[in-house]
């Protein structure tokens, strides 16, 4: 079924799925993956030049400046993708079209104490979340963030003569040590948080098909289950 | 009867007389405080010592044959006793072997050779000194032992320490002149400091390199961190000792670091110690003149980066470890990824592990009901 069509038509064959991801995010996704690969596999050797399997690597000067155009390359594709995202962002916003889905609420401070009260056995039920629970929200604004942080100091480490005749001086070795610091971070961050949410944890695919069954829904997002379909996503509850 | 006495007293005289020996065994004659005696030198001196006495070669030149006493009175060599015929071991009497050199400096490129005899070592040194290589390529003037010890009055070459960068400066006028200039030269000629370099600190004494290559480049900082990184020295003069610890994590310091280490025949421009501070005039960076005084530092930093605006120096952070004071928003970012980070991380690590036990947990029960 195509990603484009309203959630609550989802096409029931022998399951019913929801549309979760519409295929432009979808892409923005697998483009972010990608650049943010490459850019770690083409940072790390620079940011350890001093150590010997990063000089075995880059065994020759030309080698070095390949590995930085490649570097240089895949921050531009980064960087279109993410003007991309806020342009579509600040262009639904302006049409009062944006969802709120993903913003930060109340009931996200609610649901990680329900959580927390879970995880210490306080509590016998998961909170029941939303489209997008606190967890998913918190790898997103953790990585926007990261990711501008990234996007700044990068440049300016890339043109620090062109950024230092209006910026002050001092910003050139803070965004050396902010990229090389918090690439390391976003990368302990994804492996951690975010693969063990979407692989460990349950293998959640729907980035990559759009498509969320009946049960997930249910399951991990009952409270918009339950404002799609209007149904209640009680089953679950039962199981308990 | 004298001869029974005297066999009576023979054991006595026998044992006076082995005592007297054994004694004189731990008798030493002091050693000889005077000059040892020259033999030949007030000889030769009969005729060097007319002080018109010369030759004409054939070149043309007049090769004044005078030796002062003087001169020999100062020379290491004829305070030892080193006898004249010990360096001029073609004449061991009158009259001389026909001298056979056309020139003034063929003979100086001829008898520097005798030197070897002696100061075997030291010679086997110049033999691959940047000098000799000169020499092999045809340069006559290139010096020889003899250029910048002196023949007849060769003294200690560092005594005092100022006689090193006058010897160099014979010929290398302008460099020396920069050097006189500089914060090392300048407290030696005017303190006699002991402690700043003198030319053959840096250059090495008689395997004197090409200093141009790319390896003294590279190797340059080691160079003067040979100094700059010892505390106790630089404590003496209140100068930091960190200096070159800094430098190595520097953006200059660890490209150089990898091209020495990796490519170390390939030259590359990341700045050394001596393309900020100068390579002769180095300066105190308060000295106005200095080229890494603030006011000079752009001009410096715009050798490499020419398009560099007046903001471009603070983004130097200098010899200086992170400070609120000097690099604020390096102390912040610091801050930040030191403490405030570390922390968000741990949260989610705790997390994480609480979600992982609480499954685990979870199997468990399910496994036992």
């Amino acid at each position: 079924m195509s990603g484009k069509k309203p959630i609550n038509s989802a096409i029931a064959r022998q399951e019913r799925t929801f549309t979760r991801f519409m295929l432009g995010q979808r892409w923005e996704h697998a483009i972010l993956i990608l650049s943010s690969f490459v850019l770690l596999i083409t940072g790390l050797p620079q940011k350890y030049r001093g150590m010997s399997w990063s000089q075995d690597l880059l065994s020759t000067p030309e080698r070095v400046e390949f590995i930085r155009q490649v570097h240089h390359i895949a921050a531009i594709v980064l960087a279109l993708e993410a003007i991309y995202h806020l342009g579509r962002a600040i262009y639904l916003m302006a049409r009062r079209k944006m969802s709120a889905d993903m913003f930060p609420n109340m009931q996200d401070i609610y649901d990680a104490w329900h959580m927390l009260q879970y995880l210490f056995f306080l509590r016998r039920d998961k909170p029941v979340y939303g489209r997008y629970n606190f967890e998913q929200k918190v790898t997103y604004w953790f990585l926007f963030f990261g990711f501008a942080l990234m996007g700044i100091s990068g440049f300016i480490i890339w043109f620090p003569v062109q950024f230092t005749q209006f910026l002050p001086g001092g910003v050139v070795p803070a965004s050396k040590m902010a990229h090389s610091t918090e690439a390391v971070v976003a990368a302990i961050f994804i492996v951690i948080w975010h693969f063990y949410h979407v692989h460990i944890e349950r293998l959640n695919l729907s980035i990559f098909t759009g498509r969320l069954s009946e049960d997930e829904m249910k399951k991990f997002h009952g409270r918009e289950y339950e404002r799609v379909t209007g149904q209640p996503a009680s089953k679950l509850d039962e199981e308990k | 009867m004298t001869t029974r006495n005297l066999y009576r007293q023979a054991p006595w005289l026998v044992i006076t007389g082995v005592i007297v020996l054994l004694a004189s065994l731990f008798v030493t004659f002091p050693a000889v405080a005077k000059p040892p005696m020259q033999q030949t030198e007030q000889y030769c001196l009969t005729c060097h010592g007319d002080s018109t006495l010369s030759m004409t070669l054939k070149s043309g030149e007049t090769l004044s044959l005078y030796v002062s006493q003087d001169q020999l009175d100062h020379s290491v060599h004829s305070n030892k006793g080193i006898e004249c015929e010990a360096c001029h071991n073609d004449i061991s009497t009158y009259p001389h072997p026909e001298l056979k050199y056309e020139t003034k400096r063929e003979l100086s490129l001829n008898y520097y050779k005798t030197c070897e005899k002696c100061h075997s070592d030291n010679y086997a040194k110049t033999q691959d000194s940047m000098h000799a290589q000169v020499a092999s390529e045809g340069n006559t003037e290139s010096p020889v032992c003899t250029d910048c010890h002196g023949h007849h009055d060769t003294r200690k070459p560092n005594e005092p320490r100022t006689l090193v960068s006058e010897t160099c400066s014979k010929c290398h006028v302008e460099i020396v002149d920069a050097y006189k200039q500089s914060v090392h030269g300048a407290a030696l000629i005017a303190d006699g400091n002991p402690d700043v370099p003198v030319c053959t600190d840096c250059h090495g004494v008689h395997n004197i390199q090409d200093p141009r290559t790319v390896q003294f480049r590279m190797d340059s900082p080691e160079l003067c961190a040979g100094c700059h990184a010892d505390k106790k020295l630089m404590d003496k003069y209140g100068l930091s000792s960190d200096v070159y610890s800094i430098y190595k994590r520097s953006w200059h310091g660890v490209d150089i670091s990898v091209y020495k280490a990796r490519w170390g025949a390939v030259w590359h421009d990341s700045a050394v110690c001596t393309d900020c501070h100068g390579v002769h005039d180095m300066k105190k960076a308060s000295d106005p003149t200095s080229k890494v005084n603030p006011k000079n530092l752009l001009s410096t930093c715009q050798k490499c980066h020419p398009t560099a605006g007046p903001n471009w120096t603070d983004a130097w952070t200098g010899h200086n470890e992170i400070s609120l004071a000097r690099t604020p928003t390096l102390f912040y970012v610091d801050k930040f990824y030191t403490s405030f980070t570390p922390f968000i991380l741990w949260i989610c690590i705790i997390y994480v592990l609480l979600q992982i036990i609480h499954s685990i947990v979870d199997r468990v029960r399910s496994t036992l009901s």
